[in-house]
């Protein structure tokens, strides 16, 4: 389907993690460039947009967080549908962040589309005297999972561009990967439409 | 649950506050968090949406073992938790613990239980008769049939005696069995178009020619999202209005319902929907074609012609449409298919409904129907996001115990879970099935009839087998209603390839089991159906799995049917009608009655237009989580020094925005994120 918007590829990525392991200050370092203090949800930002460019590509990434309902493990399923990527995030600073990922792991296989890239991301670098979670495990953790691993800190930036690039060339080199692969070109099964779009063809 | 004291500390600070579960609740709580009400979501299940919610196939098997180990031992009301939370001065009014808004629950399973390896070498057999007949000997047994506390006694009994018994007719259920390699081969009357090549999703290459058993069932179990309530969505009806409306439309995909059909004689029909479909309908003869436009066009604006109907105001739709010389044909299509009316529907309500449909028309696709992929389920919870988005709190597996009623004004001041803890509310909003017998002054006896079928094949194969339809299956006598079958493909992310999705929905006049296990042997090839065998020629999808449920259906109830606070509200239904006006209509009039000078669920912000509150003023919503506020709210480390060494080419945010994200502002600032200007 050609479109007239003015990126070649529309991402969306989506974050889980258990409460307080730094997501929405992971979204809002790389979509505004600043470290929220407090810890305040914030109100009414359903999800963040940022175009980046990757070798002279426009690749728009829809950024959501969970919007607080991981706090008491209610997440709905509908939030993990059609998310192209996955970032599992915990605090390296909070063993019980990483115990927790198998739980997450068990919720993305069951409501995630199974082609969707997972990245592990180990939290708070900047707090390195307080790290619970060694490196190596993290790591062997994640590729036993055969998931992409990164440790960030959003407070110092450290490594959240990085983060969200790297996961952005992985979705591209995946979807040029499937329309080499789909040469028959089936269409996408229950690929259905939003509303907005399906009502651009009628009168009102 | 680390939960709990979390919530105290919510106590004080909540204004309103929700056990919720279903659309109405849904929406209403997404409505009141929109306008800057605290929304508390509390449920006892550990999923969204209560009697809306979609299960994959395996977590539909725990619901069941679930739904009858409650049937074995129900758990008995505890009023312990409570005591000593209650103060002088009030009044504790307990909530039921116990959910029986489902009964006579009944599952079959015809799938063949044979391993999945074996199938797996054998797949060119299934193109021979023989060999899949003898395949076909190993059908299991239903897997389970449930003890019921059913209404009607000798249901029991036979329904636990049945499903084995085609164990001794084993050679009845083979000669039965259609061949898989014919469903391709079009036999309606559009097949005389080119062959168009079936097409299969990358990620399942499942054959079509392949049966599909019990284990694989399972194993793709994830790819099944089976609603406990099957409606559909007018495209101009008020759900989808409303999802427009709020935007919470972006968080849900859409499916048109590609085709209308009807089950007449044991034929499914399509029924011709647009005026392209009656012009070149072969099911109607020239004279039918121009009867049909003609009424239709009437009812396009009845209103103008009040003379045509005049006659008719107290008497029924059916009467008034065999008054207009319309075949017997044409008033069945109009009746069950286009006005989808019951027999007793009057004439004015027909016409409307009528009217309706056709207006519904064309908006989005040929027929006047939406479907959310991944199913009906998903629309709570995209209200319940959006309820989160704007600050409400969600916790599932947490459940109510008892209402604090103080005595001298009459309302519930709070509510103590089943922790013991107390939480204080100025509103409780409650399902109906929360509500103990001793709080209502009136019950609600009506039923809804409901099964869900996993086919094998479409009721009517046609070029593509992707179709998402409506098939409607009129009564065989009079006086019961017509069953409304919604069959869902694959594409519709409900099951997996190769198979489809039946549910079907009728008012009750018996058991679920009662009222639609005839309409499923008609439509379907039930192996083990006594005695019904498939009328020669017609190629009926094969019933692999079968669940027969009642739903209580407490639309017909009101306030005045409770004697609770005023405070206190209650949501029933879902009621029985193929669309979901009734339970947006019902949230929209509460939240009204609640907050009278608000706007009901004006669109959310943009994203591209974000507005949010100013980081340095705690969240207007968010006090319900400010535990550790206070030693983190200082003004240290705001956006400026890090806006300036941004990096170049992904910087997406007008530098001018970091100002009035400035600590002090207590104001809310808009933020434009835009893309990359580069
Ligand atoms: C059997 C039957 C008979 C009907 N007869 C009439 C009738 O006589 N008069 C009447 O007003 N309504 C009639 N309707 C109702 C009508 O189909 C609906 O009200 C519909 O919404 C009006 O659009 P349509 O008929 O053009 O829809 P469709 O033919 O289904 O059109 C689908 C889409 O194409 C667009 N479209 C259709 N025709 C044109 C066109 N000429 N130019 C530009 N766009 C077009 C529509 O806007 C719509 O988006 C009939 C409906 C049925 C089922
Ligand atoms: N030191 C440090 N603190 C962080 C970092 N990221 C987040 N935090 C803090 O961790 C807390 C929770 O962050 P938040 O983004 O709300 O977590 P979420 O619940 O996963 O969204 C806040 O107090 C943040 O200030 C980080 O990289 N380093
Ligand atoms: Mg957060």
């Amino acid at each position: 389907i050609a479109t007239m918007e003015d990126y070649d590829y529309l991402f969306k990525i989506v974050l889980v993690g258990n409460a307080g392991v730094g997501k929405t200050c992971l979204v809002r370092r790389f979509t505004q460039g600043l470290f929220p203090p407090g810890q305040g949800a914030t109100i009414g930002v359903d999800f963040m947009i940022k175009t980046v460019e990757i070798k002279g590509m426009k690749v728009k990434l829809q950024i959501w967080d969970t919007a607080g309902q991981e706090r008491f493990r209610s997440i709905t399923q509908s939030y993990y549908r059609s998310a192209n990527a996955l970032i599992l995030t915990y605090d390296i600073t909070c063993e019980d962040s990483f115990r927790c990922l198998p739980e997450w792991l068990r919720e993305i296989e069951q409501y995630a589309n199974n082609q969707v890239v997972t990245i592990l991301v180990g939290n708070k670098t900047d707090l390195a005297e307080r790290r619970e979670v060694p490196v190596r495990r993290a790591e062997e953790f994640a590729e036993a999972q055969s998931m992409l691993y990164l440790e960030t800190s959003a407070k110092e930036s450290d490594n959240v561009e990085k983060l969200f690039l790297d996961l952005a060339c992985e979705l591209i080199r995946e979807a040029q990967q499937n329309t080499l692969d789909n040469t028959d070109r089936a269409p996408v099964p229950g690929e259905g439409k939003p509303i907005s779009y399906l009502s651009c063809c009628s009168v009102n | 649950i680390s939960a709990v004291e979390d919530l105290t500390v919510a106590g004080d600070n909540a204004r309103r506050l929700g056990s919720f579960a279903g659309l109405t609740e849904s929406v209403l709580a997404a409505a009141c968090s929109r306008v800057g009400q605290k929304v508390l979501h509390l449920d006892r299940r550990n999923y969204y949406a209560g009697n809306w919610a979609s299960f994959t196939f395996n977590s539909l098997l725990s619901w069941i073992q679930e739904y009858k180990a409650q049937q074995e031992m129900p758990s008995t009301e505890s009023d312990q938790a409570w005591v000593g939370k209650i103060e002088e001065g009030e009044d504790m009014l307990p909530l039921s613990s116990v959910d029986s808004s489902i009964i006579n629950l009944e599952v079959f399973s015809y799938a063949s239980e044979e391993s999945e390896d074996e199938e797996v070498v054998t797949p060119s057999v299934a193109n021979s008769f023989p060999k899949d007949s003898e395949a076909a000997n190993e059908e299991p047994s239903g897997s389970s049939v449930e003890p019921q506390h059913s209404d009607s006694p000798g249901d029991r009994t036979q329904g636990a005696a049945e499903p084995p018994k085609q164990e001794t007719e084993p050679s009845e259920a083979c000669k039965n069995r259609q061949m898989p390699e014919t469903q391709q081969s079009n036999q309606s009357e559009e097949s005389d178009k080119q062959e168009q090549p079936i097409t299969r999703p990358a990620e399942a290459p499942i054959e079509l020619n392949k049966r599909i058993t019990y284990a694989k069932l399972l194993k793709e179990g994830r790819r099944f999202n089976i609603d406990l309530v099957s409606k559909l969505l007018y495209s101009r009806g008020s759900l989808v209005d409303l999802l427009i409306k709020s935007n919470v439309s972006r968080y849900a995909e859409f499916k048109n319902v590609n085709r209308i059909l009807i089950c007449r004689d044991g034929r499914v029909k399509q029924v011709p929907c647009s005026r392209a479909d009656v012009f070149g309908s072969k099911q109607l003869n020239v004279v039918e074609k121009r009867m049909l436009m003609k009424f239709l066009t009437f009812c396009l604006d009845f209103e103008q012609h009040p003379e045509e109907f005049q006659g008719f105001s107290e008497k029924p739709f059916w009467e008034f449409l065999k008054s207009q010389k319309l075949t017997e044909n044409l008033q069945h299509f109009v009746l069950h298919s286009i006005s989808m009316a019951d027999q007793e529907i009057l004439t004015e309500e027909g016409l409307k409904a009528t009217q309706h449909f056709l207006q519904c028309l064309g908006r989005y696709g040929n027929t006047p129907f939406l479907f959310p992929l991944y199913g009906l389920g998903e629309i709570p919870q995209c209200f319940c996001r959006m309820c989160a988005v704007f600050g409400g709190i969600y916790c599932l597996r947490h459940s109510v115990q008892c209402l604090v009623v103080d005595k001298e004004s009459g309302k519930c001041k709070a509510v103590i879970d089943t922790h013991g803890q107390r939480i204080s509310c100025n509103h409780f909003v409650v399902e109906d099935s929360y509500i103990r017998e001793e709080q209502r002054t009136k019950t609600s006896h009506r039923q809804i009839s409901r099964a869900v079928v996993i086919t094998d094949r479409s009721v009517l194969s046609y070029e593509s087998d992707q179709q998402i339809s409506l098939v409607t299956v009129p009564p065989l006598e009079f006086s019961s209603p017509a069953v409304r079958a919604v069959e869902l493909s694959s594409s519709s992310m409900t099951c997996m390839p190769g198979t489809y999705l039946v549910h079907l929905t009728c008012p009750a006049s018996g058991s679920a089991r009662e009222d639609l296990a005839p309409v499923i042997s008609n439509l379907f090839h039930v192996p083990n159906s006594s005695g019904e065998e498939p009328m020669q020629g017609t190629e009926k999808p094969l019933a692999l799995w079968v669940m027969y449920f009642n739903m209580r259906d407490t639309s017909g109830l009101d306030s005045s049917c409770y004697s609770l606070p005023s405070n206190v509200h209650v949501c029933t239904g879902p009621d029985a009608s193929l669309g979901c006006d009734y339970s947006i209509k019902l949230a929209e009039s509460m939240f009204n009655q609640l907050l009278p000078d608000e706007e009901f669920c004006p669109p959310a912000p943009n994203p591209e237009d974000i507005i949010y509150d100013g980081d340095g003023a705690p969240g207007e919503g968010a006090s319900f989580e400010e535990t550790n506020h206070a030693e983190r709210s200082g003004p240290e480390g705001e956006g400026q020094p890090q806006e300036n060494g941004q990096p170049s080419s992904e910087s997406s945010e007008p530098a001018e925005s970091t100002d009035s994200v400035a600590p002090e502002t207590n104001t809310e600032s808009k933020v434009q994120i835009s893309p990359t200007e580069e």
